[in-house]
This record gives structure tokens, C-alpha cells and sequence, in this order.
């Protein structure tokens, strides 16, 4: 059978997003290097990271191998990923409310993939017993998921509106963004209690996508067809947003943060230095000769009437 | 004068009214003992009158930026705007910001506005949470201008995406001041959940305005890099007046020490090329007499340059201008280069330390590449290899340490210095919080230097209140005067901020603390030295 509308929107929401996604990042990683300004502590540094040192503390370091830890970067890079840590660390009330927010979305996240898990089961490869394993952490995961997601999600915005401290610095659109993902909570609340306690459905549903056939697509109320629609818009729209910020934190820890690669001769980020500083200078104030490059400006040390420096 | 009257929003920069706050001395944060009665900090004064005419005492009556730069008709107004969107626009290509690029746009996309990094920000909660100050604020003012002004989704859906702002030269006046009311310590950063950084935004306001329009503090520009460019030191001290100072501090060792010790000046093919702030040579000549001693002590080859730029460890391009930066950076390093040494090292100047180690080493490239390092490794192995015999009892008095931001969490220099501390001074205790996690001693960013106006009132009440605060901690259980206290401070800058704090709440007089470098208490602990070194005298 032909695919649904529905499904075929919720192929399109699938795509999108994977593909704003990864726009995005290729965007964050093709921007040129820029000058290191890391931060301590920097986790990688092996035996340095408990207090924040780096490999500058040696004497003649740049000589010296570098001795860098995988796991003390995953340790931060998760704690701060899946506990929020440097907000549970720094303002502990909005952890109680933005933790379950998360958390709730992270089972949300993995809810999707056992279904997906499911469908695979359901379709192509029958493991019986794995797809009973399944089908429990699907009740768990989708359950507790969509409880604390909203619960989350509702006190975000209750405290959204009752600080001033955040009120004042919010934007329309960042009050529609929660609206907009409790509006798909709630719907999926609805869905869940109304049409489907066991996800019985959304794993027919997502069968049916698996598939790619229409046959095996259960018949949906109209909460449930409002729901999906909803959804899949969600999807288009976060990358589009600030929620994506989860590409940006990458970025701004492993990029900038935590970035202290050395620059050494015959390096690779020595080349890099060398391409960027021959691009021109646009800027206009008086100690700046506008289009020279940086490395003319910086290097030629124009002089003035009196034979010294003019800048 | 009119003051704003009720709760800041980042939309209010562009209020008509003429100071968006005014502080005294009951809205700031309430001190420790024995500064918790009245009397005994001074009064905070208003702007003179005729200084409104020409200079932004618009955010909070203080002027950072001691330039004439008001508009004085709408024509000006408009051409400040327009110049600012140039600059903007500059701040967001590749050609006009690759040093800074990727970090900026990262910053002002992703803020979810949590508010979690105010309350690591010293300024603000010493300020009393004046919200001019909160990290967010001058940020957030930045960002909505960049949604309304440069993005499609800010042009399209106007104040829905960017949030309310509205750009007119009280706007930009009270930006550019905001941005010389963070200290760049970055204690913010460290705290976000999602790593943006507002002290960044700070840098690059400041940068926008010097690079784009040439507004910067006179101390940080005129009399700072272009006169280290043009005369040799942002002091200016030329290198026969540097020349003369090094004499004098031979002298001065001789007298102290019993023996001349020949300082090596333009010592081709040295080890080390040793850079000081030059603000030593002149406030604090004790620092190079101590360098001095050690490193002839230890037996390391080492040179001083009397070249112009060279003789002067400072770069404060890092704090307003990448350009200036580079070109001071550029300078190190090719004299080092002429004079065919190993590596630079840097003095006790916390950011000397991070402009040329850290953030010129993706300026340095070639033939202008050479090695750079802190100074604090290396006087930690004369300690740890015991190349000087020293006797920690001479130091036995009450001494904490001062980490200097860009030093310390800004490029890691942590341990080195706490060694020697727990070697060489058997009462060193921390001051808390410390390490990467300490508060930035007021000065930093250029306030140190900043002495223009009624700035340094601004600086000695409120960015420096933390750190007087840390300091009558540290020292609860010795507050005696008749005990004398040292606050060790490795960094020319953050003394100087020091200096102008204990003079400010007269705490020389009254507690009898006192402040140096490290190298000065590594001497004073020389086994071979017959008087002390370190001199109990507020300077």
C-alpha cells in the first residue's frame, strides 16, 4: 500500500531535521580556527583536570608530549549531558525544573528508538524475545518520559514567567518554543491516556514507517492525528532554533573551551594562521590600514613623520 | 538628574533618562569585619557636571571610555549608528573576525537566558545585583541587535525573535560603557550549561568600537598600545630611561644583598628572554631585583631586552583590540628571534602571560614564531631542584595568594606558584574560592590601568570588593595590626589593583596588609640573605 500523508510528513520531519542538523554542523565546523581561548578547567588534561592546570605548568612544554585523558573529557562531557551538572552545580531551583525537562526528552529520544527497535523487530528480523525486552522499556521510557518532560516543561514556564530575571531577558519566540513542546506533550498525554496506555499504536506506527507501507498503520483518533502532525512539525522547526543548542554545545566546549592545540612549526595549525592572516582587514578606525592584511598590518609598522611607529 | 526608577530590562539601554542607575555605597554588598560599620568606606560621588557634555555617563555616572566621543546633534547620532552596524557587520565575516569568529556567533545564538552565570559574576553581587552589571545584560543588549540588524529571522519577525531594542546613541553609549564594566574574568562562562560566553561578548563590543571607530580608554590605546608601539612601554619608558632603572636596581640589590649582581641586557643567544611588566621598573623595581638574584643564583642564562617593545611584558590589545594584539605579540616575538634566544619568558603579568603564551599562538607564524612560557615553572624547579637554599622560617608570616585570572583560569598556570607557597611560607593559607575558580581582583581587563575620571572610584568600590572581601578572610584569625600580612599577587596588574584597594580602604593603615609579588617572598627566604627582602612599607 501507498504511504499515508501522515506518514509521508513524518518521513519529510525525519529528514529535515537530520539534514538541518548536519547543515549546522558542517556551518560550526567549517568556520575558521580563531585564537585559542580556553578555559580552565580543561578535562583532557591528563592529571591537571582535578584542579584546573594545564600542560603550560611544565617547563619547556611545547618540547614535551602531550598526555591527554579521553576519559576526563567524557566524564565532564557526559555529566554536563545527562545531569546538567554545572546547573545543578550553580543554580540548583531551575535544575529541578530543567533537569526533568530533559531527562523527560531524553527518554522521549530513546522511546523513538526502541519503537524504531520495535518496527525492525516487527518487520524484518523476528528475536522475539528482544522484541518482548522492547516492548517493556518502551513502556518504561515512553511513561516516565512524557510525565517528567511536561512536568518539566510546565514548570519552565511557570518559572519563565514568575522570575524576572528570566522574564526580562525573554523573547516571544522563546516563549513560544516551550508553549509549542507543551502543546506536543500534552496532546502525546492525551493520545497515551485516550487511544494508546500500552503504545500499542505508536509502535503500529512506526511499523507502518519501517515498512513503508500504509497497511500497517492503525487507525488514528483525531488527538493522535493532531499529535503527529504537531510532532513532526516540532521536528521541522527545532533545528531551525536555539533548542538545537545541542550542536552548539559541542562546539563551544570542544571547540573553544577545551581547544588548546599548540601551534608549533610545520603544524597544521601553523598553516591555518598563515592562510588567515593574509585575509584583509576590513575595519576602518584610524589605526587600521583598511585592506592590508593582518599580517601586513601587524608586521610593516608604518611610521610616522619621525621615523617611529605610528600605531 | 534623572534616574531610571524602577527594575532594568535590556531595552532600557536606549532610555532617554540620563543615568540608567546611581550607586552608594548601602546598595553594594555588605563587607566583613571590621569594614561592616559605617564610616569606614568612602562616599561614592557624582559625575562632575560639565563631564555629561562630552563623555557616556549614561549607564551609571562612571566614564571608562575617557574619549569626547557623546554625539553632539542627530547627524552624529546617525553616523554612530551607522558606523556601529559597519562594525557589526565586520564582527561576523571571516576577514574581519577570524580570531574570534566561531566563539562570538556560538555565544550570541545559544543563550537560553538561564541566568545561571550572574551569580558567578564578582561585579554583580558586590554591586549589590545591579542588573547594568549582570553578565547577561550588555550581553543580551548585543544580541538582540545582532538578531534585529543581521540575521534574516530577526528582519522577518522583528521583536518576536530579537526581543525589544531599539538602537540610538544612549544605546550605544551605555553598550560600550557596560563593556568596560566586566573585567573579562570569564568566572561567567565556566558556570554556563551550554558554554557561552558573555565575557567574550565583552571582548568583542570593545573590539567592535576600537577596531571599527577607534573608541577605546586612552590608557588602553593612546597610552597604552600605540604608546608601546611608538615609545617602547605603555609606561612611557624609553629604553634608555630602562637602561638607567636596571643600573639603579643593580644598585639596589648591591645594597641589599651585599653583592653586584650584573642584570644581562641584550645578552645575544641567552636561554631566556625575560619580559616584565614594565610597571615594575617603575612601582615595583623590588620584582626585577628578585628575578635578578634568583636566576643568577640559580646559575640560568638568561637577557633582558632594552629594545623598544621588548622591555615591556604588557599587551593590552588583548583585552580591546586583536590588531593591537598582534602587533605587540609580533614585536616579542621577532626581537626575541634577533636575539637569537631560546624562548620568551614572561614575568609576573598575568596577562602578558596569556596574550603572548596563549592567544598569540595562533598569531605567531615562521619566521616571528618562538617558544613562550610563564615564568612560575620555572621558579618552582629552583625550588623543587633546590638550586638556592632557602629557609621558609624568614617568611614566617601570614601570606595568601592571589590567582590572576589569566594566568590561572585562563591558561592554567595553577600549581607552580602554590608549591612554592607551601614551601617557602609555612602560614600561606587560600583564599576561597581559588585556583581556576577564584574572583578576578578588579583590576583585571584594563582597570588596573584605567585611572581617568571617576573611574578608579568605580573600580575601588565595586570591582575590586570581592577580593577585599577574600582578603579580610583569608586573614579573619590575624586582623591584629600588629601582625603584618602578605597577599602575594604575581601579577604587576592585579598588584596595582591591589594597591589602590588597600589604599582605598586604607587597610595598610588599619589591619597592616600588605601586598607583593612571589619572587620578592622566594628571596626574602634565601638562606644567604642577612636582611629581609620583603619591606613592610605600603608603596
Amino acid at each position: 500500500m501507498p504511504i499515508s500523508a501522515l506518514m509521508a510528513l513524518s518521513y519529510a520531519a525525519f529528514a529535515i531535521f537530520v539534514i538541518v542538523v548536519a547543515s549546522k554542523w558542517v556551518k560550526w565546523s567549517s568556520m575558521p580556527m580563531h585564537l585559542r581561548w580556553e578555559l580552565y578547567p580543561v578535562p583532557h588534561e591528563a592529571g591537571r583536570n582535578q584542579y584546573g592546570g594545564s600542560y603550560i605548568e611544565e617547563v619547556d612544554y611545547w618540547k614535551k608530549p602531550r598526555e591527554t585523558t579521553l576519559a576526563g573529557e567524557l566524564k565532564d562531557m557526559f555529566s554536563e549531558m545527562l545531569f546538567i551538572k554545572r546547573v545543578y552545580e550553580y543554580k540548583r531551583p531551575l535544575w529541578w525544573l530543567t533537569y526533568p525537562f530533559h531527562a523527560g526528552i531524553y527518554l522521549i529520544l530513546a522511546w523513538f528508538f526502541l519503537l524504531f527497535v520495535h518496527g525492525i523487530l516487527s518487520v524484518y528480523i523476528s528475536i522475539p524475545v528482544l522484541a518482548k525486552v522492547v516492548y517493556y522499556l518502551i513502556q518504561i521510557c515512553g511513561t516516565i518520559g512524557i510525565i517528567a518532560a511536561t512536568l518539566g516543561c510546565i514548570g519552565l514556564i511557570i518559572r519563565r514567567f514568575s522570575d524576572k530575571d528570566m522574564l526580562n531577558y525573554t523573547a516571544g519566540v522563546e516563549i513560544f518554543n516551550l508553549f509549542f513542546i507543551l502543546i506536543v506533550l500534552l496532546t502525546g498525554i492525551a493520545t497515551w491516556i485516550t487511544y494508546d496506555p500500552n503504545f500499542q499504536h505508536a509502535m503500529e506506527f512506526m511499523k507502518a514507517l519501517v515498512a513503508f507501507n500504509s497497511a500497517y498503520l492503525p487507525k488514528l483518533t483525531t488527538i493522535a492525528e493532531v499529535h503527529v502532525i504537531l510532532l513532526c512539525l516540532l521536528w521541522i522547526y527545532i533545528p531551525f532554533t536555539k533548542m538545537s543548542h545541542f550542536i552548539g554545545k559541542y562546539f563551544t566546549f570542544h571547540k573553544v573551551l577545551w581547544d588548546d592545540e599548540l601551534n608549533v612549526p610545520g603544524s597544521k595549525v601553523e598553516a591555518k594562521v598563515r592562510e588567515l592572516t593574509r585575509l584583509p582587514m576590513p575595519w576602518s578606525a584610524p589605526h587600521v590600514d583598511t585592506g592590508k592584511s593582518w599580517d601586513e598590518n601587524a608586521l610593516e609598522n608604518p611610521k610616522d613623520e619621525w621615523g617611529r611607529w605610528k600605531y | 538628574m534623572e534616574i531610571l526608577s524602577r527594575e532594568i530590562k535590556p531595552e532600557d539601554a536606549a532610555s532617554p533618562v540620563d543615568q540608567l542607575v546611581k550607586l552608594t555605597v548601602r546598595d553594594l554588598e555588605k563587607l566583613p569585619p571590621p569594614y561592616d560599620k559605617p564610616g569606614m568606606e568612602p562616599e561614592l560621588t557624582d559625575p562632575k557636571p560639565e563631564w555629561k557634555e562630552k563623555y557616556a555617563t549614561d549607564l551609571d555616572g562612571y566614564i571608562a571610555i575617557d574619549l569626547p566621543w557623546k554625539p553632539k546633534n542627530k547627524e552624529e547620532e546617525e553616523r554612530l549608528i551607522k558606523s556601529f552596524l559597519n562594525g557589526l557587520n565586520k564582527l561576523l565575516t571571516k576577514e574581519g573576525n577570524w580570531t574570534f569568529l566561531q566563539p562570538l556567533l556560538l555565544s550570541l545564538e545559544y543563550c537560553a537566558k538561564c541566568q545561571t552565570c550572574s551569580n558567578a559574576c564578582p561585579i554583580y553581587i558586590m554591586s549589590g545585583k545591579q542588573e547594568v552589571y549582570k553578565p547577561t545584560w550588555r550581553a543580551e543588549i548585543l544580541r538582540r541587535i545582532w538578531k534585529k540588524y543581521c540575521t534574516p529571522a530577526g528582519k522577518i519577525f522583528g521583536k518576536f525573535v530579537s526581543g525589544d531594542i531599539e538602537l540610538n546613541a544612549k544605546t550605544l553609549m551605555r553598550l560600550a560603557e557596560s563593556a568596560y564594566r566586566c573585567t573579562l574574568c570569564r568566572r561567567c562562562t565556566q558556570t554556563c550549561p551550554i558554554g557561552v560566553d558573555n565575557g567574550l561578548i565583552s571582548h568583542e563590543i570593545r573590539k567592535l568600537f576600537s577596531q571599527e571607530m577607534g573608541i577605546a580608554p586612552k590608557a588602553l590605546h593612546e597610552l597604552g598600545t600605540v604608546q608601546h608601539l611608538k615609545v617602547g612601554s605603555s609606561t612611557g619608558l624609553t629604553p634608555d630611561g630602562v637602561k638607567d632603572i636596571i643600573e639603579f636596581i643593580e644598585d639596589d640589590i648591591e645594597d641589599k644583598i651585599g653583592k653586584r649582581i650584573k642584570i644581562p641586557v641584550d645578552e645575544k643567544g641567552a636561554d631566556i628572554l625575560l619580559i616584565h611588566n614594565a610597571g615594575e621598573f617603575l612601582s615595583w623595581p623590588e620584582n626585577p631585583a628578585a628575578f635578578a638574584i634568583l636566576f643568577e643564583e640559580a646559575g640560568i642564562s638568561w637577557t633582558l631586552s632594552s629594545e623598544q617593545v621588548a622591555y615591556d611584558a604588557v599587551n593590552y590589545g588583548v583585552w580591546y583590540d586583536d590588531l593591537q594584539l598582534a602587533r605587540i605579540a609580533a614585536k616579542h616575538a621577532e626581537i626575541a628571534n634577533k636575539l637569537e634566544v631560546n624562548k620568551i619568558v614572561v614575568g609576573e603579568c598575568g596577562h602578558a602571560h596569556k596574550a603572548i603564551t596563549v592567544i598569540a599562538d595562533r598569531v605567531l607564524h615562521d619566521d616571528i614564531w618562538i617558544p613562550r612560557e610563564s615564568c612560575m615553572p620555572i621558579l618552582w624547579e629552583i625550588v623543587k631542584k633546590e638550586k638556592i637554599n632557602f629557609d621558609p622560617e624568614k617568611n614566617n608570616f601570614p601570606v595568601t595568594l592571589h590567582d590572576p585570572c589569566n594566568m590561572v583560569r585562563l591558561m592554567g598556570v595553577v600549581e607552580p606558584q602554590r608549591k612554592i607557597l607551601r614551601k617557602l611560607a609555612p602560614q600561606f593559607r587560600e583564599m576561597e574560592p581559588h585556583g581556576v575558580y577564584n574572583y578576578c581582583c578588579g583590576g583585571g581587563s584594563g582597570f588596573a590601568i584605567m585611572q581617568s575620571m571617576n573611574f578608579p572610584e568605580w573600580r575601588n568600590a565595586v570591582a575590586t570588593r570581592m577580593k577585599f572581601k577574600q582578603v579580610l578572610e583569608a586573614f579573619k584569625d590575624c586582623l591584629d595590626p600588629s601582625i603584618n600580612k602578605y597577599i602575594c599577587a604575581p601579577c604587576s596588574n592585579c598588584k596595582g589593583a591591589i594597591r589602590d584597594m588597600l589604599s582605598y580602604y586604607q587597610a595598610s593603615e588599619r589591619l597592616s596588609i600588605y601586598y607583593g609579588g612571589l619572587v620578592e617572598l622566594m628571596v626574602n627566604a634565601m638562606v644567604d640573605l642577612e636582611e629581609p627582602f620583603v619591606e613592610w612599607e605600603f608603596h
